[in-house]
């Protein structure tokens, strides 16, 4: 047996010197044979030609020893490829098409592989990431699902809940952070105790919080935290930005919102947690006196060794019962739910991503299934070579072999270069600001390389294989007996042909209606209404600090002079502010339990609403209708009585019979007690997450008599409103130097940004089915054109018997019709039945939208306008001349 | 089944004894009395396959007359071989004699 092996060793690596030895070893037996035969009495060369007649040919042995051997087929790989080179050359446009197809698919779907791959399947990067949990809060009968959790019911989780081990709270805003004398607002997070420890991941340099530091800082106001020698931890990317990746910066001192914090430690770079985006963390005592009826606090939490996600749930939810019993008027119908970490980050974009995928695998198809088209067409032009070639004597497998290893070599050079596109689009990708979570851990790792190299594998069977076998597998004899270009065409011949350019429409249609049902989608969005006019607006959030605006009376003069001055800017039509604006992500955001006065104050009528403190004017600003009673006005002051403005929904729900104005809404602002307000107007629904979101149940109140630090700003003006962008940062910069302008930016912008997903993906697939539109007429045209050229003789005769130009035109414009046609009703069913990968991005358009219905019924028209040309190709030949050459 | 037939010829006589390529077409044809005769194209081959399968073994040597020369030995389980087709082959042989003399 080992010596089987060894000779199966020398025939992979020494194959030079077993073709030598082969050769010594026939010479050596001929000289031997004719050595015998002149001891036998014949003269030298006469025995030599008598050897040579009874052994046979000694080179056919040795070709035949040397095919029989295993790695033979090396060296035949290598003359076929140096074959498909010289062919290559030969056509530079057919192989300049088929490289660009084949290394545009694979980039393509290399480089959203392995997006795809890090966002979905990658574990996050921290210990045991499968462990680690989110918690919402939900309660059924107020409609609430999946919000945040209160931070008095937390401390009580942490207690209670044993199959947690850990329950870690984080709330993330933006505050001012001063190194030296610049001032810049950072996205901060402030964290409890488990926090850090439950993630597991320790500092890079420094530490995390102590449970000590946690403990002292206490908040009494969303701004920075009260209590002695306040610590915090920086993100890697602030310490290597502002700090030059100094080591030495632990224990240095910086201001956050003006007070000096000292910095204990720096994370690792890719820790995402809240946000990619925090960049300072700061400790966050909850132990004392807490709300439990306000649910804004993020919560992460680990399983226990041993404990599942399901139990864990089912105990949570036990306490969170417990809790509801001891505190019902807080908790009443309050409880808690787990999702996975992961889960929680990726959301939904894994079906968008493999959406995604999908289609740019269909484009990798259709693009092959063209060169298979293209390659075939051509393949039967050189039926003649073929022939000869079996006349000779070539077996089928070898000649399949060297027509594959032509089409082989293409892909491999294209799924090289393919590969080479996808690293840098990914690197690209990284530097945009594209809808993706987790897109910093996105990296071209050796899972896409080998998903490039199947990929291109795939390409080459289905461009090389059909014209491949087809070719090796043509007559021998009739294509021999007639001149190439005169060969009829037998049905059969053809099949694999047309059956290609009908997968390739069919697919085609695919992507086309998917695409053409995203764009109406993205129209769709786009003309909602979303009960405020962005236009002409720009916003952005302004974080006063407790040391410096601790009071009310200097918040309210703050804004007032900000409004004031703002609106003084020439070409500033309006001014106002609000807690938090719609589509803007940053500002305090809460929801406090609302209820009509004259209503008995049970639990049944108590009612979580959205809050907002909106400034005089913000309604105007943002182009919001009173719908009934008045906007708020100088009148609403401080020592005046309560006032409040309902979203219509709200109005509707409290009052059903009619006109809420004049009525008192009770508000349990908890921290300060429950007071009556009086409802002075109504103001229309907006749709605050953006076009894709429904509107909420909202109530307003004044700024002047609630004050808040955090404001966001928002200001109209008559033309574009990025131009108001430096005027509005020089007010901010001449009222307060400390306070700088933070992300402003149009609310346009921030309004699509809150369907960019949508407009990303209608604008991928819209390329993609443009190609594969392409493409499959490209195919189309070429099979046509193929047609002609092989029936250029029955053609001929057809024009000599009488055909005139219409029929003919027809009669090969039919042909491509008829493919057309079957490829577009393939396609409607693999349409029809990948419907639900489509159905889930689209935003009010049903699957059987008639644009997406009439753009591929548009496909066979448009094929049949492209047909004409090879059509028209078939009325110009010269039957004359056809008929003389036969 | 003349291929097989030539590499059981070519296992029994390394059977008697290492031989090279030559030898071995000598042999085959002075046992046969002249009656069988090898050529390159087929004598070559079959060796290869042998060796391939590890039922030989080969060996450059210095032959008789001082040539150097590919010298072929049969491997343990050359003769497992040998043996078991030889059975085989007498089974058949007699039961072909049988059924030619029937008739």
């Amino acid at each position: 047996m080992l010596n089987g092996l060894r000779f199966r060793w020398r025939e992979l690596w020494q194959r030079g010197r077993l073709d030598r030895e082969a050769q010594a070893e026939l010479d050596l037996h001929l000289e031997l044979a004719a050595a015998a035969k002149v001891a036998e009495g014949l003269d030298p060369a006469e025995a030599r030609r008598q050897a040579r007649i009874e052994l046979g040919d000694p080179e056919e042995a040795r070709d035949v020893l040397r095919e029989a051997r295993t790695g033979q087929w090396l060296d035949t790989l290598a003359r076929d490829a140096a074959l498909g080179l010289r062919l290559m050359k030969k056509r530079p446009a057919f192989t300049a098409v088929s490289l660009v197809s084949i290394a545009l698919g694979v980039a393509g779907s290399t480089s959203l592989f392995a997006v795809a791959d890090a966002v979905v399947r990658k574990p996050l990067p921290l210990p045991d990431p499968s462990a680690l949990v989110r918690i919402y809060d939900s309660n059924v009968a107020k409609g609430v699902q999946g919000s945040g959790v209160a931070t008095a019911n937390l401390v009580d989780w942490r207690r209670r809940v044993h199959r947690l081990r850990g329950i870690g709270g984080h709330y993330t805003m933006g505050r001012t952070l001063t190194v030296g004398e610049e001032s810049e607002v950072v996205l901060t997070a402030q964290v409890t105790e488990d926090f850090f420890p439950l993630l597991g991941l320790p500092a890079a340099v420094g530490r995390t919080f102590t449970a000590e530091e946690t403990a002292r800082s206490v908040f009494n106001v969303a701004a920075a935290p009260t209590g002695a020698d306040p610590v915090l931890v920086l993100a890697d990317g602030l310490w290597r930005r502002r700090f030059g990746a100094d080591p030495g910066v632990i224990g240095r001192i910086v201001l956050l919102e003006r007070r000096p914090f000292r910095v204990v430690g720096v994370m690792p770079p890719g820790f995402a947690i809240p946000d990619p985006d925090v960049q300072v963390f700061i400790p966050w005592g909850l132990e004392g006196d807490e709300p439990r009826d306000q649910h804004y606090v993020s919560a992460v939490a680990r399983l226990a060794p041993g404990a599942t996600l399901r139990q864990a749930e089912e105990e949570l939810e036990q306490v969170a019962r417990g809790l509801a019993e001891e505190h019902p008027r807080t908790n009443e119908g309050w409880t808690a739910s787990l999702v996975p970490l992961q889960d929680d980050i990726v959301g939904d974009s894994g079906r968008t991503l493999f959406a995604l995928l999908g289609a740019v695998a269909l484009v990798l198809l259709v693009a092959c299934a063209n060169l298979g088209v293209l390659s075939l067409a051509r393949g039967l032009e050189r039926a003649h070579e073929t022939s000869i070639r079996l006349a000779l004597g070539a077996t089928r497998g070898r000649l399949l072999r060297q027509y594959f290893t032509e089409s082989l070599l293409v892909c491999a050079a294209g799924g090289v270069l393919g590969a080479f596109f996808a690293g840098l689009a990914l690197a690209v990708l990284k530097r945009t600001s594209a809808p993706v979570p987790r897109l910093h851990e996105v990296a071209f790792e050796p899972r896409a390389v080998l998903f490039a190299l199947m990929a291109t594998s795939v390409a080459a069977l289905v461009a090389g294989l059909p014209s491949a076998w087809r070719r090796a597998h043509s007559e021998a004899a009739p294509t021999l007996s007639a001149a190439p270009a005169r060969v009829a065409g037998g049905r059969r011949r053809h099949a694999l042909q047309d059956a290609l350019v009908v997968a390739e429409v069919a697919t085609t249609v695919v992507l086309l209606a998917s695409a053409t049902l995203l764009v109406r989608s993205y129209h769709r969005l786009q003309s909602v209404d979303p009960g405020f006019d962005p236009r002409g607006v720009v916003v952005a959030p302004i974080f006063l600090d407790m040391e410096a605006y601790g009071s009310g009376d200097k918040s309210r003069a703050y804004y007032r002079t900000l409004i004031d001055r703002l609106e003084a800017l020439p070409g500033v039509v309006s001014a106002g502010g609000a807690t938090a604006l719609p589509a803007s992500p940053l500002g305090p955001d809460f929801e406090r339990p609302v209820w009509p006065e004259e209503s008995p104050s049970d639990e049944s009528v108590r009612r979580p609403v959205w809050v907002r403190m909106v400034t005089t004017h913000y309604f105007r600003t943002l182009g919001m209708r009173i719908v009934a009673g008045r906007d708020f006005n100088e009148g609403d002051a401080p020592g005046a009585d309560r006032t409040v403005i309902l979203g219509q929904s709200l109005a509707r729900r409290l009052w059903p019979s009619g006109n809420a104005v004049a009525h008192r809404l009770m508000v349990d602002y908890s921290t300060s007690g429950i007071y009556p307000y009086q409802v002075v107007g109504i103001v229309n629904d907006v749709r605050f997450g953006g076009p894709r979101s429904d509107p909420r149940l909202e109530i307003y109140l004044p700024h002047a008599q609630r004050p808040y630090l955090v404001m966001n700003i928002a200001v109209r003006g008559t033309g574009d409103p990025r131009l108001l962008i430096a005027p509005v940062r020089e007010v901010l910069h001449e009222i307060d130097p400390r306070k700088p302008a933070h992300a402003m930016q149009a609310l346009d912008d921030l309004v699509g940004a809150t369907y960019s997903r949508d407009r990303h993906v209608m604008a991928v697939l819209s390329a993609f089915a443009v190609v594969a539109v392409l493409l499959s007429l490209l195919g189309v045209h070429a099979i046509l054109l193929h047609r002609v050229r092989e029936r250029t003789r029955e053609i001929g005769i057809r024009i000599a018997v009488g055909a005139d130009d219409a029929r003919l035109l027809w009669w090969i414009a039919a042909h491509g019709l008829k493919l057309t046609l079957a490829g577009v009703m393939l396609g409607g069913l693999l349409a029809a039945a990948s419907s639900r990968a489509v159905s889930a991005l689209l935003f009010g358009v049903g699957l059987t939208d008639p644009a997406a219905i009439l753009a591929v019924a548009a496909l066979p028209l448009v094929a049949l306008v492209v047909s004409l040309h090879p059509a028209w190709r078939a009325t110009r030949i010269d039957a004359a001349e056809v008929l003389r050459a036969g | 089944m003349a291929v097989e037939k030539l590499e059981l010829l070519i296992l029994k006589i390394l059977a008697l004894g290492a031989q090279h390529g030559y030898g071995i077409g000598q042999r085959i044809e002075q046992i046969s009395g002249g009656a069988l005769r090898v050529t390159l194209g087929s004598l070559y081959p079959a060796l290869q396959r042998l060796e391939k399968s590890g039922l030989i073994d080969a060996e450059w040597k210095a032959s008789d007359n001082n040539r150097r020369a590919r010298y072929y030995r049969i491997t343990a389980e050359g003769r497992r071989r040998l043996a078991a087709d030889q059975k085989e082959w007498d089974r058949v042989a007699a039961a072909m004699a049988r059924i030619l003399k029937a008739t």
